[in-house]
């Protein structure tokens, strides 16, 4: 027994063991090295999560009363004064922060002005943001006497006291020269400085005061708080920067991944029992951290966040939210909507998959073509269109119909901004997710099935509920789901004819709480909950119905028996379908187009007066529009190429390994692209401003990641079963002639699949592109894309320059769709 | 019960035409196989009188019924078929129960006489004490017939069988072969069978047709296609055989190259193609048979000996041999062989094309 037990053990095993041991405890002083860094920190008083979170809030702000209030003035002076003021503002600074640290700090000032190209600028707004936090006092007396000045007053005031600061002896307005009895020289100065400041707005506000104190409550040291100003005033805080300052964050962070990985990593060694390190669990454990980090990390600190406001468990939240009517109405109003819209675009649905793929109705391919089509089209554009169709003054239905029956002038009969409006726009764009899965059943559906139908004597009627619709329910009830799901996470749509309607929804709620401070933070982390909650359900419950899963791919495919002929139907049935697609798909792109070349959004196109090609001349020549969809098409190229590198990966290992632990990060994306868009980017909102030690928020980057934990599922999907139509053969085959793996994949796989990974890429790139809902809440002065540009044309601006750029992005799309299907040949198209 | 009246009928999807002109009439009670290569045209010659596809052109009619023609045409659920698909299409969310009783509760037969029938035929299939079960337990073998139990329980007049067997396994479709011929004798019905298999066809069929390109080749008893085969398509599909050029003269064959002579009383004249099959040959003792050459290889195969002959210039016959008779056989060693019976065929372009037909 000895020797047996002695020949079995693996001399691998130990050497194993002890590598991952070497690497926990790496982990585990990493963790405890940045623990301690952290005790040290909030010792010198950083609380770095509220404090980023308060630096990023400020840093627009900062911009906007430079840009408003401080830049005017000073270009209004001659250069002689401009320079002199820029002398002593740097003074000013130095002493300001010299006498906070009680120690010299203009090294550390001349440290921050010296890696910038405008010093004037960034030393202005530093003292600003100094002043604001701590600097010489303004009294309340004296703010209600500058509150009481009217603009002309106020602005002959702050020229004054700018002018008192460069010279001592012009004569100062009566409130200044009270606050500075007594003072002299660089005293005086900055109590003059300070008044300029706080005389910027009515308010005696230069920063919101809300945002001020939080910042002096998180960061109470002194140097700490330089650094925090000097990030406020560069923007968002960079990654390199934040590592620096608070590497203990990260280093926890790192840590506490590694021990992670360890521990994954020792449970697939053990289960795979060979003890053999092998170079694939780098890559699933690097794709796992990453969905970690990025997925899982920002979702459990929500719903932690949501149960645990302030550190002590409470059902707080979710009682101030839901006792609150408004948001009552919104989860009522969703449940509403993405049931009605799910029923409606099932049985919508299910006879437009059957006539396509079971009878011999007319345009059968071109029709399929369609309804496809529409689930590439952003659904806020629908939104936009039927909005101008059916506002109840002057939607065109609406006059139309009014005509036709002689109304008069009353508004209505029909009215856009109600909930039946909202499931009637969801309906139009959600339905076609139902088709793709329902026809997508029918054609693996073997024909043989229904024809042993026909031939026992059932009708074609017959056949279909006994049969085709009883075989199909798993594909149904899935597609219905995903509709219900989609409608219920969709912002675009509600949020274009809910808010004018005042139809509020969880999501439109959600993103106006984001925009609320800490506490709308916190409500909306309550709603979120709620949305993830039913998400989450209705995928497991997805795949409880389906044991085998179902996911949507595209292909190009549909050679099907015509089993049933509609005979004298044939014409009547074909018109109704055409009518179906004319009513949801001609008309509403039709009206964006027509409204692109309007004046006036009320009156027809084609008066004279009205059409205008205004519109898009504006939108290509306006730097900042041009500038969103640079920063669209980069973000969406970003994400599918990422995204498709990832894909082929997985489906590598998924379709030719039996590595242990694949099936992780495949559950991990799915997970992914089931979890509504808003609450991952309120997730990642919460968690990646640096109290995790990771900062990208207000970057590219953040956009980039949401974009892909939402839509790399479908990439791979593709490419997955793409590669799983290749016979392994053909590789071994390869390999076999004496080539090596890599030329295997380059000559063999990678040809063969190609199609698909062009496929899945543009799968990825398309929805990235014209994202909205998460890059509401994720976007930056700086990251604005085109799609969030177009929402705030329609809401705030223009709806027909809006529709103009609707109307391109509904062509880039078809291009694209073109483009695909040159370059697969003719395999796929969306 | 009906006979199957086939008139003239040309199938086409487009450009391609899969049906010919086929013109035929299957009496009442008769086991009708449709044999040919895969792509032939015989599973759409099935459809068509399902009633799954419209014929381009022609009439199909049941006893004097139309029920396909210019203007008349029976959908397949008023025909009063029974057929058995080749992937079964047995529905998984049914019992095999509810399965069989599918077209008797479309007909809305009463419950009890459903039950009478069902579990009647389920007896004929040996499937008794499988009727709760669904579809996934069960065996390809028991799936398959269910679907024969389904498309009997109607008492159809027609039965379709559209290469039922040709998922299961060897031994299986032996014994399956039985018990549908023993079924049929049962139900006294028409049957009409399509498959590539030509020892399939010729085990069950009263009558072969066998087609090809989507023309009839020939029908006949299964005896009569083996024996007669009307062309060299026919004689190659069913069965072995080898093919030597020739030419009559003077009552005789006369073999291209290594000129040996066959001896012959047919109406053929000039070349011809002749057949023969590998058991038509025999040893015979030296001087005895009419051809004579040189063994060039042997495969010994037990119930068998697979020999081939060399009879000169690269000419070759096969022979299988009784293994008793040939125990010492050699390679290189000289024999004589005697041709029992051969067939022969005008030699012109058809001729000697028809294995391009066949691939």
């Amino acid at each position: 027994m000895q020797v047996q037990d002695k020949k079995t053990r693996n001399p691998a095993e130990l050497r194993c063991k002890i590598g991952l041991l070497i690497f926990l405890l790496l982990g585990a002083a990493l963790v405890v090295a940045g623990m301690w860094g952290m005790d040290q920190y909030s010792s010198s008083g950083f609380d770095q999560e509220a404090g980023y979170s308060y630096i990023n809030q400020l840093t627009p702000e900062l911009e906007k009363l430079y840009n408003e209030g401080i830049k005017p003035e000073l270009e209004g002076l001659d250069a002689g004064q401009r320079s002199a003021i820029k002398q002593r503002v740097g003074e000013l600074l130095i002493t300001a922060w010299t006498e906070a640290a009680k120690e010299d700090r203009s090294a550390l000032v001349e440290t921050y002005l010296s890696d910038t190209d405008d010093v004037e600028k960034t030393q202005m707004k530093l003292l600003s943001v100094s002043y604001s936090m701590a600097g010489p006092k303004v009294s309340s007396k004296e703010k209600k006497a500058l509150a009481a000045m009217d603009d002309a007053e106020r602005a002959a005031f702050r020229d004054a006291v700018l002018l008192g600061i460069l010279d001592d002896t012009v004569e100062l307005p009566a409130l200044a020269a009270d606050a500075v009895e007594g003072e002299e020289d660089l005293k005086r100065d900055g109590i003059l400085m300070q008044l300029f400041l706080t005389s910027v707005n009515k308010e005696s506000e230069p920063l919101p005061t809300e945002m001020v104190n939080g910042l002096k409550k998180a960061v109470r040291t002194a140097d700490p708080r330089f650094a925090a100003y000097s990030m406020a005033e560069k923007g968002s805080v960079s990654w390199i920067e934040q590592l620096l300052l608070s590497n203990t964050t990260t280093t926890v962070l790192i840590g506490v991944v590694l021990m992670f990985d360890v521990l994954l990593l020792f449970f697939l060694l053990k289960a795979d029992g060979s003890w053999q390190m092998d170079f694939k669990w780098i890559v699933i454990l690097a794709i796992i951290d990453f969905m970690v980090i990025f997925q899982v990390m920002p979702l459990v600190y929500l719903v932690f966040k949501a149960f645990f406001p302030d550190g002590k468990f409470t059902f707080e939240v979710f009682t101030r939210l839901y006792t609150y009517p408004m948001n009552l109405g919104a989860l009522t109003n969703t449940l509403i909507a993405a049931g009605a819209t799910m029923v409606l675009g099932t049985l919508l649905a299910f006879p437009l998959a059957w006539l396509v793929g079971r009878t011999n109705l007319y345009g059968k391919k071109f029709f399929r073509s369609l309804f496809v089509l529409t689930y590439m089209v952003p659904p806020y554009l629908g939104a936009m269109a039927w909005l101008r169709l059916l506002n109840p003054n002057v939607g065109t239905i609406n006059v139309f119909l009014r005509t036709l029956f002689g109304l008069g002038d009353a508004p209505g009969p029909l009215n856009i901004y109600s909930l039946g409006g909202l499931i009637w726009v969801l309906t139009t764009f959600y339905y076609p997710y139902a088709f793709i899965t329902i026809s997508r059943a029918m054609e693996k559906m073997d024909p043989s099935l229904e024809e042993a139908s026909r031939i026992s004597g059932a009708s074609p009627i017959t056949t279909v509920f006994k049969i085709t619709l009883p075989m199909t329910t798993p594909s149904l009830i899935a597609g219905a789901l995903l509709v219900f799901i989609s409608a219920a996470s969709c912002y675009g749509i509600p949020s274009i004819i809910g808010a004018p309607g005042k139809v509020h929804t969880v999501t439109t709620r959600i993103i106006e709480y984001n925009g609320l401070g800490a506490q709308g933070l916190s409500d909306a982390t309550g709603l979120a909950v709620f949305l993830m909650v039913i998400a989450i359900v209705i995928l497991l419950f997805s795949d409880l119905v389906i044991a085998k899963k179902q996911y949507i791919t595209v292909s190009g495919k549909s050679m099907r028996p015509n089993i049933v002929d509609l005979g004298r139907w044939r014409i009547p049935v074909t018109l109704m379908v055409s009518a179906f697609a004319v009513l949801v798909i001609l008309i509403p792109f039709a009206t964006i187009l027509t409204t692109s070349f309007k004046t006036d959004v009320g009156k027809s196109v084609f008066d004279k007066t009205n059409f205008t090609i205004e519109n898009w001349t504006e939108i290509f020549s306006r730097t900042e529009t041009i500038q969103c969809l640079k920063n669209s098409l980069v973000f969406g190229i970003f994400t599918a190429t990422i995204g498709i590198v990832i894909a082929c990966t997985m489906s590598y290992l998924l379709q030719r390994t039996r590595i242990r632990g694949r099936k992780i990060p495949d559950f991990l994306i799915a997970l992914g692209s089931g979890t509504p868009s808003v609450v991952i980017a309120l997730g990642l909102i919460m968690t990646m401003k640096g109290n995790f030690g990771i900062n990208i928020y207000n970057t590219a980057y953040i956009m980039v990641i949401a974009y892909l934990i939402k839509y790399l599922m479908m990439g791979m999907r593709t490419v997955v079963s793409a590669m799983s139509q290749i016979h392994v053969s053909l590789e071994e085959c390869s390999q076999i002639s004496g080539a090596s793996w890599a030329k295997t994949m380059f000559k063999i796989t990678g040809p063969l699949i190609f199609p698909s990974i062009a496929a899945g890429w543009f799968l990825i790139f398309i929805p990235s592109f014209y994202e909205l809902s998460m890059t509401t809440l994720l976007y930056s002065n700086s990251t604005k894309t085109i799609g969030f540009q177009l929402y705030e044309y329609w809401t705030f601006t223009n709806q027909p320059q809006a529709c103009a750029m609707a109307f391109g992005i509904l062509m880039i799309v078809v291009a694209l769709n073109f483009l695909l299907n040159k370059l697969t040949k003719g395999e796929f198209s969306i | 019960m009906a006979s199957v009246n086939i008139k003239n009928v040309t199938k086409a999807f487009g450009p391609v035409v899969v049906l010919d002109q086929f013109d035929a009439m299957f009496e009442n009670g008769e086991f009708i196989t449709l044999l040919g290569p895969s792509g032939c045209g015989k599973t759409t010659m099935l459809r068509i009188i399902a009633g799954f596809e419209k014929p381009t052109k022609g009439t199909v009619l049941f006893d004097d019924k139309v029920v396909s023609d210019d203007k008349v045409f029976l959908p397949p659920e008023k025909r009063d078929i029974g057929m058995v698909f080749q992937s079964y299409a047995v529905w998984p969310h049914m019992t095999v129960f509810d399965n069989v009783a599918y077209p008797l509760t479309i007909k809305k037969v009463p419950k009890a006489e459903i039950k009478k029938k069902v579990d009647h035929v389920l007896a004929a299939v040996h499937l008794t004490q499988y009727a709760d079960r669904i579809p996934s337990q069960l065996s390809g073998g028991q799936q398959q017939r269910v679907a024969l139990a389904r498309a009997l329980v109607a008492s159809p007049a027609l039965l379709l069988l559209d290469e039922p067997l040709s998922n299961l396994d060897a031994k299986l479709r032996e014994s399956m072969r039985f018990e549908i011929k023993e079924i049929q004798k049962e139900y006294g019905i028409t049957v009409m069978y399509v498959t590539h298999d030509q020892t399939e066809a010729m085990a069950m069929s009263d009558r072969i047709v066998v087609i090809n390109r989507g023309v009839i080749q020939q029908i006949g008893t299964p005896k009569q296609i083996y024996m007669e085969p009307a062309n060299p398509f026919v004689a190659d599909f069913v069965g072995k055989i080898e093919f030597l050029e020739g030419e009559v003269k003077e009552g005789k064959i006369v073999l291209d190259g290594c000129g040996q002579k066959l001896p012959y009383d047919g109406p053929l004249t000039g070349k011809v193609l002749v057949g023969i099959r590998p058991e038509q040959l025999q040893f015979a003792k030296a001087g005895d048979g009419e051809l004579t050459g040189v063994i060039k290889s042997h495969f010994y195969l037990g119930n068998e000996n697979d020999c081939r002959i060399d009879l000169g210039a690269g000419k070759e016959v096969r022979i299988i041999a009784d293994p008793y008779e040939s125990m010492d056989v050699k390679a290189g060693q000289q024999v004589s062989l005697k041709v029992r019976h051969y067939h022969a065929y005008p030699l012109n372009e058809d001729s000697l094309n028809f294995r391009k037909i066949l691939t």
